[in-house]
């Protein structure tokens, strides 16, 4: 099963990608970028209210949700947010310590996981370069869509020296960005409860769709 | 940059202007301006004419941010990040503008190059029936 795990709608107030026009550009893409669903991590916020389950209906793609939150570590994804993690930690406060949350939110039932490591400033690797490593940190987003070149090549030595997982995803704020990078899981994955389970203790890794947009778009 | 962004100015409003009645010839140099084609916003005559969506952004008040907003963050320069229209309903000749402006948001995030504050100034343009025309959410990126 694979699944877009970083990705921003409108929601994002840098994102201008309404969560529909990205499933109906995942359907007309599906050769080029065969994902079987994605994860919205809108910046600094969770809103429990939010409901896709017709959209998933619609267009049978699985849409689950996280956050990106700001920490003095960098950025991390939260998946598995419930009330009690939303509650502990205010998302809008872009100084979280990482050593706090990313325990914390593991024993709430999610899990936190850093994001685009070899990024300037808020990525891991730029921390670890002055700061001792983090605890419970068990995968990073190797595979970034986002990210300039070289900073995904940076995040190799962290996964080295460190033994984390890696996992990918596209930061899409552009509709035609969803799905480039994804994480490509051996189970199937059907709710956020699930995803967290593999992302703590299944086996998955990063898969590139760039080459296969390119090779269309050339054909 | 301070530790403790000071929200207070949000809710604040900093200008309130009502402007002169909207003439054809302003919509037209407008929507020339734009490189507009549609002959809704060019030729038609003047009670068919209709102000371009954007045209709303063209309004100046007299105050394009609060007078105190960098004392109050402590931050020293900024520039434009981008705006949003909400459109409403269509501006057309005659029409008599307000244009009700407040600070909408003020929020951090960090990036490659650092922390920033983004500074959301909201203009909203009633035409004199009181309908919308437009929501402008102006966003500056300060440090």
């Amino acid at each position: 099963m694979i699944l877009d795990l970083h990705t921003h709608s409108e929601a994002s107030e840098d994102s201008r990608a309404p969560v529909e026009t990205y499933l109906k550009w995942l359907q007309r893409k599906r050769a080029e970028v065969p994902i079987d669903g994605l994860v919205l991590t809108e910046h600094r916020q969770w809103d429990p209210h939010a409901d896709y389950r017709a959209l998933e209906d619609k267009y049978d793609l699985l849409i689950l949700r996280g956050a990106e939150v700001e920490t003095d570590y960098g950025h991390v994804l939260v998946y598995g947010v419930n009330r009690d993690i939303a509650r502990r930690f205010d998302f809008t406060n872009i100084r979280l310590s990482a050593a706090e949350l990313i325990p914390a939110v593991t024993d709430m039932g999610g899990i936190a996981l850093p994001c685009h490591p070899g990024r300037p400033t808020v990525g891991l690797c730029a921390h670890y370069e002055s700061k001792p490593a983090i605890e419970g940190v068990i995968a990073v987003e190797a595979l970034n869509g986002g990210s300039r070149r070289g900073e995904n090549e940076r995040v190799q030595a962290l996964i080295d020296r460190y033994g984390y997982k890696a996992f990918g995803g596209s930061d899409s704020h552009l509709v035609s960005f969803v799905g480039i990078c994804a994480t490509e899981f051996d189970r199937d994955i059907g709710s956020v409860d699930d995803l967290v389970s593999e992302l703590r203790e299944g086996v998955y890794r990063p898969v590139d769709f760039r080459a296969n947009l390119a090779k269309r778009a050339a054909s | 940059m301070s530790l403790n962004l000071d929200k207070s100015l949000i809710g604040s409003e900093f200008d309130h202007t009502e402007f002169p009645p909207v003439t054809a010839e302003h919509i037209r140099e407008y929507a020339a301006a734009a490189f507009e084609t549609n002959p809704r916003h060019l030729t038609a005559n003047d009670a068919e004419l209709v102000a371009p969506p954007t045209y709303v952004v063209s309004l100046r008040g007299r105050h394009f941010m609060p007078g105190n907003l960098l004392t109050v963050l402590n931050l020293r320069r900024g520039f434009d990040a981008g705006k949003d229209i909400e459109c409403g309903v269509p501006v057309r000749v005659g029409d008599v503008l307000t244009a009700t402006s407040t600070v909408h948001d003020i929020y951090e995030k960090t990036g490659r190059s650092g922390s920033m504050v983004f500074v959301v100034l909201r203009t909203k343009i009633t035409n004199q029936r009181g309908e919308s025309a437009a929501v402008i959410d102006q966003k500056l990126m300060m440090r």
